[in-house]
């Protein structure tokens, strides 16, 4: 395994070790509702859904099909936020 | 008690206000035009939330309309003590409520195959097994142990391989919220709803303040199904039971209740003689939890100032009040200019939720030119049968002088016969001709009103009081309204299509855009001269109440249904 990605694996264990990564994704969730981001999303996906038809749709597809756009939707502020949540978080908890 | 004055022309009844869909989560800027989707809620998450959102995985439910019948492959799996085992693979893996199945997740939850942890982890439902499900580790391990079940570690959601898809079992959904929600109980040390701890969490991270605020103010309230926050009387103050019952129904207006609670009004008048600084005040008055009725001699004050028709002792009519109340409140909402600058497109509150726009066709005809307008509308007033303006029948251009209500046997008129008929084409006649934009003449025409727009929430308002040359009277034609109504066949666009000919009856089950529910409605009971005011409003999702002043009572939906409305 390279450094970055043990890196990555000890700072996802510390975070579901303290409980953060719930309250992370609490946050995340809260402020894509609040930035209308879900509300977009939703849309977006009824069009999937309209266009391949109810009946041979699977949630695989879903996914496959608004994966790329709900990525690109995400406000920068959100992600940052976000990102500096988890400095602080790592700073407070490093030794 | 008291009956509307009576003005020239305007009669006015009971509105009704219906609400459109859930909740919008975000009413800022992209408000207009989004339509918001199904009855499901969204809220901002900053609110405290009556109607706590039971399964946030909104996207997955998309799959249980696919299978109807449900995913046969569950029962394999629901044997022993299948409900025992399935709640501990919730505790310890997916929300890990303590600190030890934290960290035992931690640890535990990589992928077998390959060691990774992100690459949606989901555990088998059969046996010890984590796999990367976008890696098909997963699937590789369901295809040579033919074990088809397994569990999203992230989210919850049970996976079939036999299905390929999320699947949607009840006993299973049931598990998996208890089970959360233990988790988050233990988390917050609290005995708050998932959806209040997340705000707290949220608030804290985003504002000290609000963290300071909640700390001098530990009392926190629970929201549960039966309680009953966000319901109380309001004290008569001398007929103003025409005032009491438009409150109660806006106050129960899902969006105006987000928007206030969560101080969103920020007042720009010099006075202090803002409505909608006293509607933030009312809000907080109603969620406060007091149980007493509430005394709107303030609110009473004010309507008096800014509506000065509305003013005295008399009775008066509630749909004129519910006007004038929307009106002085989009005024008071931004009083800087900025509706100067635009006031066609006003992005106040009370403009985001109540405006829709109405299509007026005047088509000639000679030669069939159509000249159209669009105005905004706040409500849409309905004629009833048994009024003397003619009420049927529905076809086009028919002579008038048919006789009135007798052409619909079918029993009892419905909300929608009213609005065919307001949406019906009218002869204009000979007396009543207007110029035409095409031929440059007088000429006949006729007139048809369909809905460019729709509101958020649309109020209808059936008008049981007639004033006419020759009568006053109150009309009392019972009317029947649904608990859903879907507006389609009354819009601009499906007119429209019906006239290129491709109108299709097809039952979309995913366009909810036209669909409103009820929330409120508000009956007249009594004479034109004499006449008292209640209102039913919906609490949480499907709880009604009847709100006579000062005294609040459960309701049944059939009690509201057979209201005259």
């Amino acid at each position: 395994m390279s450094k970055e990605l043990q890196m990555r694996a000890a700072i996802n264990q510390k975070l579901i070790e303290m409980g953060e990564r719930e309250r992370l994704k609490e946050l995340l969730r809260a402020k894509l509702i609040e930035c209308g981001w879900r509300d977009q999303l939703k849309a977006h996906c009824k069009e999937v859904i309209k266009e391949k038809g109810i009946e041979n749709v699977t949630v695989e597809d879903l996914v496959a099909g608004v994966t790329p756009k709900g990525r690109a939707l995400v406000p920068d502020s959100v992600k940052k936020e976000l990102l500096q949540r988890i400095r602080a978080f790592l700073a407070q908890h490093s030794t | 008690r008291e009956a509307p004055t009576a003005r020239s022309g305007s009669a006015g009844a009971p509105a009704e206000g219906i609400r459109a869909k859930g909740p919008r989560s975000s009413l800022r800027e992209q408000m207009p035009g989004l339509r918001p989707g199904p009855p499901s809620r969204t809220h901002s998450g900053r609110l405290p939330d009556p109607f706590p959102h039971p399964n946030p995985r909104n996207a997955l439910h998309v799959g249980s309309v696919m299978c109807p019948a449900g995913c046969s492959h569950v029962n394999g799996f629901k044997v022993d003590n299948w409900k025992q085992n399935l709640r501990v693979i919730y505790q310890c893996f997916v929300w890990s409520g303590t600190a030890e199945t934290r960290r035992r997740k931690a640890k535990s939850c990589i992928c077998h195959m390959c060691g990774a942890h992100l690459n949606r982890l989901h555990s088998c439902l059969y046996c010890v097994f984590f796999g990367c499900f976008s890696k098909k580790h997963i699937h590789e391990h369901a295809k040579n142990k033919r074990h088809n079940l397994a569990i999203d570690l992230l989210y919850g959601g049970i996976y079939c391989f036999a299905c390929q898809d999320y699947i949607y079992d009840k006993d299973m959904e049931q598990i998996a919220k208890e089970e959360q929600r233990k988790a988050w109980k233990l988390q917050g040390g609290c005995s708050v709803l998932a959806s209040l701890a997340v705000i707290l969490k949220c608030l804290s991270f985003c504002c000290p303040d609000c963290l300071e605020l909640l700390r001098h103010n530990p009392k926190r309230r629970k929201i549960t199904t039966n309680c009953t926050i966000g319901l109380r009387g309001l004290i008569n103050l001398g007929n103003t039971c025409f005032m009491n019952c438009i409150v109660q129904a806006l106050t129960h207006t899902p969006l105006l209740r987000d928007f206030f609670l969560s101080d969103r009004h920020k007042c720009e008048m010099q006075s202090n003689s803002c409505l909608v600084c006293e509607m933030s005040q009312l809000f907080q008055e109603f969620y406060s939890g007091h149980r007493s009725p509430h005394i709107p001699f303030r609110l009473l004050h004010l309507v008096w100032t800014h509506a000065r028709h509305l003013a005295g002792y008399e009775q008066q009519d509630a749909h004129e009040f519910l006007i004038a109340a929307l009106d002085v409140l989009h005024r008071h909402c931004d009083d800087n200019g900025k509706k100067a600058n635009n006031p066609n497109h006003c992005n106040c509150i009370i403009d985001q939720i109540f405006t829709g726009g109405l299509q007026s066709d005047v088509t000639c005809q000679v030669c069939h030119g159509v000249s159209t307008t669009i105005d905004p509308f706040w409500d849409i007033s309905l004629d009833l049968p048994g009024s003397s303006t003619p009420f049927w029948p529905l076809s086009p251009g028919g002579d008038s002088g048919v006789v009135n209500g007798e052409g619909h046997l079918t029993g009892s008129t419905t909300l929608t016969d009213c609005l065919r008929r307001f949406t019906r084409p009218e002869h204009l006649g000979s007396s009543a001709k207007i110029k035409c934009g095409g031929c440059h003449s007088y000429q006949e025409s006729t007139k048809q009103l369909t809905m460019k727009k729709l509101p958020i929430v649309a109020c209808f308002h059936l008008k049981r009081f007639e004033h006419s040359a020759k009568l006053r009277r109150k009309i009392t034609t019972y009317v029947s309204f649904p608990l859903e109504l879907d507006m389609t066949p009354f819009m601009a666009s499906s007119k429209e299509s019906r006239v290129n000919g491709q109108y299709q009856q097809s039952v979309d089950v995913l366009n909810n855009d036209n669909k409103y529910s009820l929330f409120a409605v508000v009956n007249h009971q009594g004479t034109l001269e004499s006449g008292h005011y209640t209102s039913f409003i919906r609490q949480h999702k499907d709880q009604w109440f009847k709100c006579d002043d000062a005294i609040i009572t459960k309701a049944s939906i059939k009690d509201v249904l057979d209201s005259e409305g």
